[in-house]
């Protein structure tokens, strides 16, 4: 069987693309490389070779088009007049024709220079002869560029006819433009045909499928056809006209009873009467459409007569091809419906499908192909051999279970009680009550989990009391056994408070030692190490060391007096009353005192200099060494006066020490060297 | 809902405290705050931290082996519930918990058994030994006993200059 699918044709390029597509392949598929010094027949064969490569691409390319292209003898006869009508067959044969020349020039081509190139007698010769064989052959293609551009278009609109199966079961729908067809299509196939409330909406064939008696059925929806001669007919009436002509179908005449469309029914009488011998060896049925907005029994008595008139026709029409049709077949050739309340739409389609399946068969029992097959179908018919009823067995049990079933069926859902209890959002479900528990009440208590400290589903026990009684028992022996034994000796002393006290004062005083000590040995590093006599906390006085020689149970006075003898303090001390006078008034002479014991007993103030003559100092005595000093300072007056410089300035001896201003001077100090 | 025990010190976390981690290799480890997840993070052992429940019962500090913690076990079978059975539960409970402190406390009295005698031989060798810190050995000669001299509230250490005290050895 012949598939009327168009949609795999290969791409047609336009004449440069074809040129360029053929020259890039030439050059990628044959040798580049070729020098003059290479033996002179070598050169020939690789010059000819890309000539004959050129020509056996065009070739091919040129023949898969022809190929491809329905030949417009060899299709259906309905393609064939669709393709005439939308492409224009003579224009299509030239192109293709074209084509063909073209092919056969460019083969022509070839021949010629690889016969010259036989003769080329040097690398520059073969090259100019290979030249001019591409240029003349693209020359060639450059010419058939519209004939290309042509094909190109047909492809692409080819590409998108509706794939129509001539030979299948077919209903056709036709009529006046705005009469419903598409309407009637959409409404029983899956096709979704635009429908607009003006004329030729529909500018081309659309095909639907639907189903009838479980079979496919073929639903072509043509343009509205106009009434005037053939020779006047545009490209798209022309459309329906080749369907009509062509598709051995059931045919659907569209009559629009309303006048909506614009033509009145005796101009729809018309057309169908122009249009008749096309219904010849058709089943036809004519719908009048249109009926919400006007039934057929209030229509005028005249328009009325005309639809009569059509109805004869058309019976006279399948009276034609049908070899035991009734003549006066009212209802099968006149219906009626409404595509817009879809009345009487079911009824079209399964009248036309039954006529159309009633006239196939009968074209195939005539035929004589029909006996090889009926001979081979046999249908029993089995016949009762007497009549005892015999009904459908069904156990007992199986009903018993069935009827079981049915009564469960009727138990409340949870859904059900969720639309009695205020619906979703207000009503919660309660999950315990599905619990299976021993006892039915404590589906709904609340379980504890945790208590003291503890999970009590950690403690949970059948056998827990029994349990407890064993510890409690092993309790008791174990209190038992501790009486038993609880003569513990207490034969020990405790501390006594004297003790105990200076315990605690033993252990605070280490305590304090070990924090000191501590303290001294974190900050070692960082404290200066400063003279005792400068004692800032006042650590080391004399009132200090007497409580601390109390504390520990000492007569500090001694001590002290001692400390106070040896001690020479910076402040003035109040002199005492001497006792050396005294006690040696008789001894010594008043009126000469010592003059050593004089300077000894007077106190020195603060600011006075420390006068007294220290051994090896280099003085005889005090008095020697204050002349002495005077006398420095007087010498240093005047200069100190006018302010020059005197042994206490600072002296820098040598101001550039060779040592660090001689030899090289490199990376490294200038200080040190 | 159920208590927890912190993996590091074993307390008892309860619902909404503390932290929860979850190995790569889906081990669980609860901690009961920061700081138990802190020394966790720093790889330390519990049973090497003297704080935790587990160094106590390894080093026999605390209770390890008795027949009240028989009675608590996490069952990971899930049991029906059974009202009488919680009931008498809930009842063993109380009881199994006042005999585990009761013998807590005597493993407490047990463990500290020897130390008072302990601790007063221990005081009275320091009170030998360091009682010259506090009284000077020459006081100690005079009034041998361990009564600690008092020291005056104001005191004031006069220093009498007298010719004869400045001639006279210091005196004890």
């Amino acid at each position: 069987m012949v598939l009327y699918n168009f949609k795999k044709i290969t791409v047609v390029p336009s004449g440069k693309d074809f040129v360029d597509i053929v020259l890039s392949r030439t050059q990628r598929q044959t040798p580049t490389v070729v020098h003059k010094g290479y033996s002179i027949s070598r050169i020939r064969q690789f010059y000819m070779r890309k000539v004959k490569f050129t020509q056996q691409t065009f070739h091919d390319k040129l023949s898969t088009i022809l190929e491809e292209f329905p030949r417009l003898d060899e299709v259906h006869p309905f393609y064939g007049d669709l393709m005439n009508v939308l492409y224009d067959k003579d224009h299509y044969k030239l192109a293709l024709g074209q084509l063909n020349t073209a092919r056969n020039l460019i083969e022509k081509i070839c021949k010629d220079y690889v016969r010259l190139l036989k003769y080329g007698d040097s690398l520059y010769r073969c090259k100019q002869l290979k030249k001019a064989a591409l240029g003349r052959m693209c020359t060639v293609m450059k010419r058939v560029g519209p004939s290309l551009a042509y094909l190109e278009q047909v492809r692409q609109h080819m590409a998108r006819l509706p794939s129509i199966d001539p030979n299948t079961r077919t209903i056709l729908i036709c009529g006046y433009p705005n009469v419903g067809k598409s309407s009637f299509i959409n409404k029983i196939t899956r096709a979704d045909v635009e429908v607009q409330p003006y004329a030729f909406t529909t500018k081309s064939l659309f095909v639907g499928h639907t189903d009838y008696k479980y079979l496919r059925w073929q639903v072509i929806d043509t343009p509205g056809i106009l009434d005037h001669p053939l020779e006047d007919r545009n490209t798209i009436e022309m459309l329906s006209i080749t369907a009509l002509a062509h598709l051995r179908a059931a045919v659907l005449f569209f009559i629009d009873l309303s006048g909506s469309c614009g033509y009145s029914i005796a101009q729809q009488a018309a057309l169908f009467k122009s249009i008749k011998p096309l219904f010849a060896n058709k089943p036809l049925i004519i719908v009048c459409n249109k009926t919400d907005l006007q039934p057929l029994e209030t229509l005028a008595e005249d328009e009325r007569q005309i639809i009569q008139e059509l109805k004869k026709e058309a019976s006279k029409c399948a009276a034609g091809q049908l070899i035991n049709a009734v003549p006066d077949d009212d209802d099968g050739c006149l219906l009626t419906m409404s595509t817009m309340t879809e009345e009487g739409v079911i009824a079209v389609k399964n009248a036309a499908c039954e006529r159309l399946l009633q006239q196939r068969v009968e074209v195939k029992m005539k035929s004589k192909k029909i006996s090889d097959c009926l001979n081979r179908i046999h249908v029993a018919m089995p016949r009762p051999r007497d009549t005892k009823e015999r009904p459908p067995c069904i156990p007992q049990a199986v009903i018993e279970a069935r009827a079981k079933s049915n009564a469960n069926r009727e138990r409340k859902l949870e859904k059900d009680l969720e639309n009695e209890h205020g619906g979703a959002g207000v009503y919660s479900v309660n999950m315990h009550k599905h619990y299976l528990l021993a006892v039915e009440d404590w589906k709904e208590d609340v379980v504890p989990e945790i208590i003291d400290g503890h999970n009590i589903a950690d403690f949970v026990d059948v056998d827990i009391l029994q349990r407890l009684d064993e510890l409690e028992r092993e309790e008791d022996a174990l209190a038992e056994a501790a009486l038993a034994n609880d003569d513990e000796d207490m034969s020990e002393e405790e501390l006594s408070p004297e003790e105990m006290q200076a315990l605690a004062v033993i252990r605070r005083k280490k305590k304090k030692l070990l924090e000191e000590h501590r303290l001294k040995k974190t900050t070692a590093d960082s404290r200066p190490i400063v003279p005792r006599r400068h004692d800032k906390d006042r650590e080391y006085t004399s009132s200090r060391m007497g409580r601390h020689l109390v504390s520990m149970g000492l007569d500090p006075s001694a001590a002290l007096n001692r400390v106070r003898s040896r001690s020479a303090s910076r402040r003035g001390r109040k002199r005492e009353r001497s006792t050396i006078g005294e006690d040696d008034a008789d001894a010594m002479d008043i009126d000469q005192p010592s003059k050593r014991l004089r300077a000894r007993s007077r106190s020195r103030s603060q600011s006075r200099a420390l006068t007294e003559a220290i051994p090896g100092e280099g003085f005889k005595d005090t008095a020697q060494k204050q002349k002495a000093v005077k006398l420095a300072q007087k010498a240093s007056k005047k200069r100190n006066k006018n302010a020059r410089r005197g042994e206490g300035d600072r002296v820098i001896v040598n101001l550039k020490p060779k040592h660090l201003f001689s030899g090289k001077r490199s990376i490294g100090k200038t200080d040190r060297r | 809902m159920r208590l927890e025990k912190c993996w590091f010190c074993s307390s008892t976390v309860y619902p909404g405290h503390g932290i929860m981690f979850v190995r790569n290799d889906a081990k669980v480890f609860r901690f009961c705050r920061s700081k138990c997840h802190k020394n966790f993070k720093m790889k330390r052992n519990p049973r090497k931290v003297k704080w935790t429940k587990s160094y106590r019962k390894l080093h026999g500090k605390e209770l390890t082996q008795d027949a009240t913690f028989e009675f608590e076990r996490k069952r990971n079978r899930p049991e029906r519930y059974d009202r009488n059975v919680v009931e008498n539960t809930l009842k063993a409970m109380k009881k199994i918990e006042e005999v585990r402190v009761q013998r807590e406390a005597k493993f407490w009295e047990k463990r500290m058994k020897g130390k008072k005698s302990k601790e007063r031989k221990e005081a009275a060798v320091e009170l030998g030994q360091a009682i010259h810190l506090v009284k000077a050995p020459l006081a100690m000669q005079a009034e041998p006993s361990l009564t600690l001299p008092k020291v005056p509230e104001k005191m004031k250490v006069k220093v009498s200059v007298s010719k004869q005290d400045e001639s006279q050895p210091m005196q004890g």
